[in-house]
């Protein structure tokens, strides 16, 4: 995080995540019929929704606030892996579920470039990047 | 191996580097086949299989961590929280460095205006190394004893002597070591308590001067503040900032504890812009102060340097050294013997350290300690018979009324100190001066950090920690039966075999 631009191109990843984990958060939380239904052919119903619900809910408010961005990441990237396996092990790529799953893609791909930007804050790992002695 | 009960740490670590992929796939399974909620720790187990494999393969930085892989960091986790864990539980109470539990409890009491009675005994090491004040056997009472009262610049007949009513002075720590705020609570502590604050080498005392203390405008070697654009000093400069009512004094720093040898050092992540203007330096790069000042290249130049910012300024003007080899301190006042120049005051600063950042060589190897530096600048002095020339300032890490009384009883005149003043102000040792990350927003500059200082409130612990300090140093100095501080002299020491200042005893113990 030395230079502008790589603040500016962190911002504008975490905006992204944010927007679309954000928007299908109302979906989740309502109870939406497409929602219900992914979640019940995961077997999550109704339970697992509202974790992962809320789970997001915080990711998106970690990156928000400008010390725990590096945080948010991590946890959108890791919701986000889980999504993927979903897609690939159960729910399929057809139709809709193709832009559902290409928009988890995308968010991990906004959440792996704020922790590229700011890869010395991350947690045990930055200090190894850094390649300092005795952190 | 025989049959004793040891882990294997390096086959734990093979074994942990198989499992954890292992088990990634495992969870994996689970996730398929049993219930979806397995994938919360699939995911888990992915991110620790990368980090691993990075550890392993993809950095070279540390040894330990290609070895051991994940296992391997938890070394360094322990070693991390080691400090503190130190500081807060394993260490007892005379173990720290440099400030040990004890001492900076009893500035903290005198501080926060607690009685520091203690019982059951000390708890020094009483056999080797302890050196003791000799009491009297009529000690006498606090009513017969003089004011202790200083005047800077009598001997010479300088036309602006200052006059010090209590011997106390915070010691050199620039606004730039110091944050702003700090700097605004010790010079409205040392107004409250009435005594002299120096400025540190930080350029033009912009917040010094708004708070109205009694100052010491020390030029260091870089002369920030005064300096032509050779880096010599321009007079017209020192004229100027001296025409301010509240600069007393004026120090020329030869030496400085912390780093005897070397001049000042600010690191880069403590240069604000403002910073940067008040010194006139850039951003992003450590300022160094040159070791030596230009206009100082033998003793000869030397006093004479000492004599012009005299004349210039027609203040009280002292230098301030770390003894190192006492022939050169000889030739020096030797040398201010044959000019008849003397500064108004020398400061001995011992190398005990300081607040300063410092390379670590420096800080640990270089200089003499105060006390023996002390007693030898003293003999030196007395012996050419100019002793009564100048006043002698001891600094070094004196922050409590013991020391300090040993240093005046091995011939100095007033007592300086940084640091006891940061402990008053708060300071928990965390030993990040240079880092500008102090957590209790001393020796930094980050707005968020400085918030916890309340001047007001901790100015009032400075006045309360002199008041103390001024209280014991009276009860003492009752005690050996000495009406005033220069009738004190190293025969009220008891100094045990082991003391470094053992050398110096004549007489049996």
């Amino acid at each position: 995080m030395n230079n502008l631009g790589s603040k500016i191109t962190s911002w504008i990843a975490q905006l992204v995540a944010i927007a679309i984990m954000g928007q299908t958060l109302y979906f989740k939380f309502s109870g939406a019929e497409e929602s219900t239904r992914l979640f019940a052919e995961l077997g999550m119903e109704p339970e697992g929704r509202l974790i992962i619900g809320i789970l997001e809910l915080v990711a998106c408010i970690l990156l928000i606030i400008p010390s725990s961005i590096t945080f948010g990441a991590m946890l959108g990237s890791a919701l986000m892996t889980g999504a993927i396996i979903g897609h690939f092990t159960q729910l399929g790529w057809e139709g809709e579920r193709f832009q559902l799953g290409m928009l988890a893609v995308v968010v991990l791909v906004a959440c792996s470039i704020i922790l590229y930007t700011r890869r010395y804050t991350i947690p045990l790992l930055g200090a190894a990047l850094q390649g300092r002695e005795n952190q | 191996m025989t049959g004793k009960l040891v882990v294997n740490l390096h086959k734990l670590a093979r074994f942990t580097n198989i499992a954890i992929p292992l088990l990634t796939g495992l969870f994996f399974l689970a996730g398929l086949r049993i219930s979806f909620y397995f994938h919360f720790i699939t995911v888990a187990f992915i991110f620790l299989t990368a980090l691993n494999a990075f550890y392993r393969f993809g950095q070279k930085g540390h040894s330990l961590l290609r070895n051991f892989g994940i296992l391997g960091q938890g070394r360094y986790i322990l070693e991390s929280i080691g400090p503190e864990l130190r500081q807060y539980l394993f260490l007892n109470d005379t173990e720290e460095r440099p400030f040990n539990r004890n001492e900076r409890s009893e500035v903290y009491r005198k501080a926060q205006d607690i009685n520091s009675a203690s019982s059951f005994g000390s708890q020094k090491n009483f056999d080797s190394t302890e050196v003791k004040v000799r009491h009297a056997l009529f000690p006498i009472r606090k009513k017969d004893l003089k004011p202790s009262n200083v005047t800077f610049g009598e001997e010479r007949g300088c036309p602006n002597p200052y006059t010090l009513k209590r011997p106390f002075i915070i010691s050199a720590m620039s606004f730039g070591a110091l944050g702003e705020r700090a700097v605004r609570t010790f010079a409205r502590g040392a107004k409250q308590a009435g005594i002299l604050m120096n400025t540190g080498e930080g350029g033009y005392p912009k917040y010094h001067l708004e708070e109205g203390c009694d100052l010491i405008f020390q030029m260091g070697t870089a002369k920030f503040g005064v300096r032509d654009d050779e880096g010599r000093l321009d007079d017209q400069k020192l004229r100027d900032l001296v025409a301010n009512d509240s600069i007393k004094m004026v120090e020329i720093k030869f030496s400085q504890g912390a780093k005897p040898g070397k001049g000042g050092l600010l690191p880069k992540e403590k240069i604000t812009d403002e910073i940067s203007a008040l010194r006139g330096v850039r951003k992003g790069e450590d300022v160094v102060s040159p070791p030596s000042h230009a206009e100082c290249v033998d003793i000869e130049s030397a006093v004479s340097f000492i004599s012009h910012v005299q004349e210039v300024s027609q203040l009280p003007v002292g230098i301030k050294l770390c003894m190192g080899i006492s022939s050169e301190f000889r030739g020096l006042v030797s040398e201010m013997k044959r000019q008849n120049a003397f500064p108004d005051w020398i400061t001995i600063d011992g190398s005990e350290g300081g607040s300063g950042a410092a390379p670590k060589s420096f800080m640990d190897r270089v200089g003499i300690p105060l006390f023996p530096g002390l007693k030898r600048a003293n003999n030196i002095l007395t012996e050419l018979g100019v002793r009564n020339r100048l006043k002698i300032v001891a600094s070094g890490k004196l922050v409590g009324p013991g020391r300090q009384m040993i240093a005046l009883c091995l011939g100095a005149d007033v007592i300086c100190s940084a640091r006891g003043y940061m402990l008053a102000a708060g300071c928990i040792q965390a030993m990040q001066c240079g880092s500008n990350t102090c957590p209790i927003g001393i020796t930094t500059h980050d707005p968020d950090l400085q918030r916890g200082l309340d001047i007001d409130l901790k100015a009032t612990r400075i006045k309360n920690y002199v008041d103390n300090l001024e209280h014991d140093i009276e009860e003492l100095l009752c005690s050996t039966g000495c009406r005033s501080i220069s009738e004190l002299s190293f025969d009220h020491l008891y100094v045990p075999k082991d003391s470094t200042l053992h050398a110096y005893v004549t007489k049996p113990n």
